[in-house]
């Protein structure tokens, strides 16, 4: 065996036989060639223009927008801003006619491809061409083409957007209540895609005063310009600073037209109006208390129960979630012992078996945030068909839920505080609990990545070392490897996580530790 | 519990076939019926010193192999068997085994050391026979030397069987001090240094802290450098190759030592045997390895960026070092070129004279140019071929500048040898001079290249004259005729300088594919691989001449498969042949099929070229079956909706290919195939899609499966999904929640190792193609919507990713185009989704600045896309 004992490194030599590099090239190449054809089906297939447009006058055009075709497009464009510049400086007779059949031209380029030519439209001076379109006193069609137009350059790229700056007000004041219909709506379009892009577009906005317009837009009952202009305020209000969401809330009429759309619209204006309230509720206190002393809440709470519509669930969901957290005494509303608490449970209950994990993920979101009320709160959820789901969604689900769920379940096991101090523990809660098995998924916790679910495992296990009666607790912690989980942390970086887990291992795991057996 | 089975193992080894049958099923049934006794038994065997010495060598091996496998989840159901065997047995197998290192018989002790090591590799990943090491540690002084020796070799395969990481410092020291102490010079017995030197070969992975600790390193060094004097040629070997793997693992800790080794290495490449010569060498292109890796990264990366520095070793070195390694290529063997596998000292030499060229580039050609010149025109062939080989070398890593005029000089030279030197050695090395010549300094990527109108035809004569000559000298003229043809490869479309010579060179090789003595394999490879890349590399005017060959190689392809009768060394180069013939097929309809008017014509010959392909799927090889199924896809794409014709007849050795787990580059390039037929049939691909889907998600689920095949299965279910559109509904069930269980599972790179990183990309890149590929297939059906349940997931896995951070450039493209092809198809329904998720804002906003030309565009699509749904 000695002579064999070690095979000697030998490596290729470099004067070698071209037959096998040359024999793996080509099969590699054969490869490279599946993977770039494989590319440019995809490639055709995005390229592939289908009608979605609900206009019927916008041409649908199955072809394929190739190379050339674009380039083409774009010299259509320039073409036909040149004819709306010279119809704009055209004072003869049938001007009307010439500038609209020029706008119009410009407005379907635009709409065409996948690709609109926006840039060469910039390129050749398109915008304040159609800011002078937007002139008062214009005829409507003229008005609702340019702000068309408008629309489909806002939908650009965020430089392309900014552009729209000289169309702002113009745009705005035709919101107001003499514009016609449609072309409140095509403003109030464009103005959407305008805020969508940013902070800083929509403080200019804000600053110009498009928010009271938008905001009567979504008053009357039905159509399609109140949920133009209820998407657009919600791209409005997004914030960061809530100022606008506040001001909006405490507008005459608004909240009395949420409630009202919340109770009677359709699903999709349900959905842009359910997206005002989760941005009302996420960022201003002051709408917050407004809309939990509202019907909104009872109006959410029956929309989850009823509905469907993913769409319309989530912003319901969130919107919930918003106004329970928002609210520091939520029994105000959700009163344990009334219809609607019992309501609004069992829909949450349903979101919480539904098969999409968004859902599952809020409505455990806005369970945790009952769960954090009062002890009545915590009791009814706990006798409720919630807690076997939120506990199979600790062990089972993807990370975001679990830890949605586990603030959940850790939240019926602690009574509300009064004054400093640790919390009082509801034992029984804990006992029950940790009997059904949910330590191994808050050990879990404590090993992840994300220091604010580590933070939450530490706190429950802790709960479990200091109350489980007949201080099994250690015991329980050790068998499921909580102390192998906890000592992660010996040299962890966060200090207080650190001082949290080592803290426990000396108090409960220290010298002592098992003596007694 | 233990059995007699002494007769047993000693019939096992018999002459008589009956018997050694009988016994080998007796062995079989044995271990069936009670694996314990039966281990037990074995162990037995090998540690009881009365039993015949081949009897417990037997027992030995059969234990180890009840412990180990090479195949992935074989090796994993053996170490699960052995764990959960009880633990007296288990307990008493190992006293046994540790028992017998003390033997007197040297066969026993051995295989003890590596059944122990087998064990051991098994039992301390699981914190499981902790005293192992104490008790192979224990009273190691005073043992006989025998059992010291065995005891070494114990330590050493047991460094080879299990990972530093399971392993104490504490132990590791201990390991350490007692081979080092093993290998000292004041050990009197030479079998126990030499196990001792062997023994750290494997330990040193361990030495980590040790490496860092100036004292132990200097010590450990000394001993090192010592065991390369010693006066026994396997010890100083030994030693050569612990430095050889020091290089590797320790580069930044060699500087206080390196000009010793160069001392010591120069000597032993001088003086000393082959064996310790050559790892002397291998030490040198060790170090070229880790300066060129260093150098690249630092060279790719403008903040310099390597974990470890570059010392410059090779450059300090040069002045002393190129002089040793010219000398080492004049020892050359008198038949070095006939023999595939040899390995010499000239070789070696001229490998790491090589490897020096590319370390330090420019600086190398003044220090072997004298050489080259002093010796180019010697009348000894030694001479001659040494200088020749030395020119060869030295061809990649200076800089064309500095080579183009020297090269310009010796062309002429270089063609007259290999014409008329009267000796085949150089004329050999001079073909694959002018080869590596055309490999690195003619090209379009070049400004001037070596190959002029003027010195075109000279060179083309003097190479297919050369084809005439023996073997593999023939070869090597092939391998210059590729790169040649190679360098022509982005000439045009119309016209190429090899045009005028085409003819002559497909007739040159095609004749040296028939030579009587082209059976030596490696040289009806090259030419075949050179005809191909000629052909890749052909242009419009020589069209008609590729066409010429579709029937000749056809006909070629025919023959092999009427041969009827033949031994399995004859079968064996029967289906290489066909494997060669197939990919000159792959790279002709490759060539034909892209251009219209030529594709027209060759398409006359589809149906007989199928029926041929399919023929050779009769064979049982598996590079004929590769070769077959790449022809096939490049067949089909060219013949596009009309493959259908073929499909009833091919399904078959579809679905046999996409079984091949055994050989899974069969399995690979089918699942590839499966794409391209996908992309020829479109629609009609859709009769089979039912058993071609079933088949692919049982490949995703099977464990034994190599990993590498799963990602190209993902893209697969994308090119399905592109051909049948919304009849992909029904596999929705199936296809997405595996998507589902990837996605998650590849969304953290848990591991820090490179490989598995690049692993997990390509595996996300499979799963985002497959989610384009079905958003884009459903896109404009009126059954859009059943795909909104998945949209969320794609959504969430998407935003993980961005997340991690850790997306390579081809994940990014095809992830912001995976959000584009959602907003385009499920649109405005996906649309409060959408911009729910950080990957329609942070990440597009990325992607659009990103520096990359077509993840722009994708993501410059996306947005359309985006802005659409959200919007409309």
């Amino acid at each position: 065996m000695a002579d064999e004992g070690l095979v000697s490194h030998k490596r290729d030599p470099l004067k070698s036989s071209v037959g096998n590099v040359a024999a793996h090239r080509r099969r590699q190449h054969a490869v490279t060639i599946g993977k770039e054809r494989r590319e440019a089906v995809v490639r055709t297939k995005r390229l592939c223009r289908v009608g979605i447009s609900e206009d019927s006058d916008v041409s649908i055009d199955n072809d394929m927008v190739l190379d050339e075709e674009q380039s083409i497009l774009e010299a259509q464009t320039s073409s036909a801003v040149k004819e709306l510049k010279a119809s704009v400086a055209y004072q003869g007779k049938g001007v009307m006619q010439r500038r609209v059949s020029a706008i119009r031209e410009l407005r379907c380029l635009l709409s065409r491809s996948e690709f609109p030519p926006v840039e060469a439209a910039l390129k050749a001076g398109a915008v304040p061409l159609l800011v002078q379109c937007l002139s008062f006193g214009s005829p409507d069609e003229q008005l609702l083409e340019a702000a068309w137009c408008l629309t489909n350059i806002a939908a650009g790229k965020p430089e392309e957007t900014k552009t729209l700056l000289p169309a702002l007000p113009l745009l705005i004041a035709h919101l107001g209540e003499k514009s016609s219909l449609p072309v409140a709506e095509q403003c109030a379009w464009a103005l959407g895609n305008v805020a969508g892009e940013g902070e800083e577009l929509r403080n200019v906005l804000l600053s110009q005063g498009a928010l009271v317009p938008l905001a009567r837009m979504m008053l009357p009952n039905k159509g399609s310009t109140v949920r133009t202009a209820a998407w657009a305020l919600s791209n409005l209000i997004k914030g960061p600073d809530p100022r606008a969401a506040t001001e909006l809330i405490r507008i005459d009429g608004v909240l009395d037209a949420i409630a009202r759309h919340l109770r009677k619209a359709d699903e999709e204006l349900a959905t842009e109006v359910a997206w005002v309230v989760v941005y009302l509720s996420a960022l201003s206190n002051t709408a917050t208390s407004i809309l939990v002393k509202s019907d909104v809440l009872q109006l959410l709470v029956e929309r989850l129960a009823t509905s469907n519509s993913l769409q319309l669930l989530i912003p319901v969901l969130r919107s919930l979630g918003n106004l329970v957290a928002g609210d520091t005494q939520t029994s105000n509303v959700l009163v344990p012992g009334h219809e609607i608490t019992d309501n609004a449970i069992a829909a949450l209950i349903k979101c919480l078996k539904s098969e999409h994990r968004v859902l599952k993920k809020e409505a455990a979101w806005v369970l945790s945030n009952i769960a954090a009320g009062s002890i009545e709160h915590k009791k009814l959820i706990y006798t409720s068909e919630a807690v076997p789901l939120l506990l199979r969604l600790l062990s089972t689900a993807p990370f975001d839920i679990r830890k949605e769920a586990a603030y959940a379940l850790g939240n019926f096991c602690v009574a509300p505080t009064e004054g400093a101090g640790k919390p009082t523990l509801i034992l029984e809660h804990l006992v029950s609990l940790v009997g059904r098995g949910c330590l191994p998924g808050f050990i879990d916790l404590v090993r992840s990545a994300d220091t604010e679910a580590a933070r939450l495992g530490l706190q429950f296990m802790e709960m479990v070392l200091r109350a489980m009666p007949n201080g099994e607790g250690p015991k329980l912690v050790e068998r499921e490897d909580g102390i192998d989980a906890m000592e992660r942390f010996q040299f962890h970086e966060n200090e207080d996580l650190r001082n949290m887990a080592n803290g426990l291992v000396d108090k409960y795991f220290g010298e002592d530790y098992g003596l007694d057996e | 519990m233990a059995m007699e089975v002494t007769q047993i193992l000693l019939n096992a080894q018999a002459v008589d076939a009956t018997v050694r049958n009988h016994a080998e099923e007796n062995l079989k049934q044995f271990q069936e019926q009670n694996l314990p006794s039966f281990l037990l038994s074995l162990s037995g065997e090998l540690g009881d010193d009365d039993k015949p010495v081949e009897s417990r060598k037997l027992a030995g091996l059969i234990l180890k192999n009840a412990l180990d496998a090479k195949e992935q989840h074989r090796k994993f159901e053996l170490v699960q068997r052995w764990l959960s065997l009880d633990s007296p047995v288990k307990s008493q197998i190992k006293t046994c085994l540790l028992k017998t290192l003390s033997s007197p018989v040297y066969d026993a002790r051995s295989t003890a050391s590596q059944v122990i090591a087998k064990i051991a590799g098994i039992e301390l990943p699981h914190k499981q026979w902790p005293e192992l090491i104490g008790s192979l540690l224990s009273n190691v002084h005073q043992l006989p030397a025998h059992t010291r020796q065995a005891t070494l070799e114990t330590l050493g395969y047991m460094c080879e069987e299990v990972s530093a990481d399971v392993v104490d410092q504490d132990q590791v020291n201990k390991i350490l001090t007692a081979v080092i102490q093993g290998m000292n010079s004041s050990e009197g017995n030479s079998d126990v240094r030499l196990a001792a030197t062997r023994a750290l070969y494997n330990a040193l992975g361990f030495a980590q802290a040790n490496f860092t600790n100036d004292m132990e390193r200097d010590y450990i060094m000394r001993v090192v450098c010592e065991a390369t004097l010693s006066s026994e040629e396997k010890i100083r070997q030994a030693a050569f190759e612990c430095l050889v793997s020091i290089s590797s693992t320790y580069y930044d800790k060699l500087a206080p030592y390196i000009h010793d080794i160069f001392n010591i290495t120069a000597k032993a490449v001088r003086e000393d045997e082959e064996p310790v010569a050559l790892q002397a060498i291998e030490f040198w292109s060790s170090i070229c390895d880790e300066e060129i890796d260093i150098l690249e990264e630092y060279g790719g990366d403008f903040s310099g960026d390597s974990d470890i520095p570059c010392f410059y070793f090779i450059k300090q070195a040069l002045p002393v070092l190129v002089p040793m390694l010219l000398e080492t290529l004049l020892k050359q063997e008198e038949d070095q070129d006939q023999d595939e596998g040899a390995w010499n000292i000239a070789m070696a030499g001229g490998t790491c004279l090589g490897l020096v060229a590319r370390t330090v580039g420019d600086d190398i050609v003044p220090l072997v140019m004298p050489f080259i010149e002093e010796n180019i025109a010697k009348p000894d062939w030694r001479q001659r071929e040494a200088a020749t080989y030395a020119f060869g070398s030295i061809l990649e890593g200076p800089s064309p500048d500095k080579l183009i005029p020297l090269v310009n000089v010796a062309l002429n030279f270089m063609l007259s040898a290999l014409m008329n030197d009267p000796n085949t050695h150089v004329k050999d090395t001079t073909a694959w001079t002018l080869g590596r010549m055309f490999e690195f300094l003619h090209g379009s990527t070049l400004e001037t290249s070596i190959i002029t109108q003027e010195n075109c035809q000279q060179i083309i004569t003097v190479l297919l004259h050369s084809m005439k000559d023996v073997p593999n000298v023939a070869e090597k003229a092939c391998g210059a005729l590729y790169f040649l043809a190679q360098g022509y490869e982005d000439v045009g479309p119309s016209s190429s300088p090899l045009t005028p010579f085409f003819q002559d060179i497909v007739q040159a090789l095609l004749t040296l594919t028939h030579r009587d003595d082209a059976g030596e394999s490696r040289l009806c490879t090259a030419a075949y691989e050179t005809l191909n890349e000629a052909v890749r590399c052909s242009t419009e005017d020589t069209a008609p001449m590729v066409m010429q060959l579709v029937p000749l190689i056809m006909m070629e392809l025919h023959q092999t498969l009427e041969t009827q009768k033949l031994s399995s060394d004859e079968r064996e180069k029967k289906n290489e042949l066909q494997g060669l013939l197939c990919g000159c097929l792959q790279v002709i309809i490759q060539k034909l099929g892209s251009s219209e008017p030529t594709k027209y014509v060759f398409m006359q010959y589809a149906d007989q070229m199928m029926g041929l392909f399919l023929r050779v799927f009769a064979s049982r090889s598996a590079t004929a079956h590769e070769e077959a199924m790449l022809a096939i896809g490049a067949l089909a794409y060219a013949a596009g909706p009309d493959f259908a014709k073929y499909m009833p007849e091919f399904y078959k050795y579809l679905e046999m290919g996409l079984q091949n787990f055994e050989d899974y580059q069969v399995c690979a390039i089918t699942v590839g195939v499966v794409g391209d037929i996908c992309r020829a049939m479109e629609d009609k691909m859709l009769p089979y899609c039912d058993g071609i889907m079933t088949q692919l998600l049982k490949d995703l689920s099977s464990n034994q499966l190599h990993r590498s095949v799963k990602p190209p299965i993902f893209s697969c279910f994308g090119d399905i999904a592109l051909a049948i559109g919304e009849n992909f509904e029904k596999y929705l069930m199936y296809a997405m929640p595996m998507l589902q269980s990837a996605a998650e599972l590849s969304a953290h790179t848990s591991a820090a190792d490179d490989d598995m990183i690049e692993y997990t990309n390509l595996l996300r890149n499979g799963i985002l193609e497959a989610y384009s590929g079905i958003f884009q297939g459903f896109k404009s059906s009126p059954k859009t919507q059943i795909l909104m349940p998945y949209a969320p997931h794609v959504l969430q896995f998407l935003d993980s990713l961005y997340m991690e951070k850790d997306m390579d450039d081809v994940v990014s493209k095809t992830a912001i185009g995976v959000i584009g092809d959602l907003a385009d198809t499920l649109g405005s329904n996906a649309g409060p989704l959408i911009q729910q998720s950080v990957s329609s804002k942070d990440f597009l906003s990325e992607c659009l600045s990103s520096h990359d030309h077509l993840t722009k565009e994708s993501a410059e699509w996306a947005k359309l896309a985006i802005n659409r749904a959200i919007s409309f």
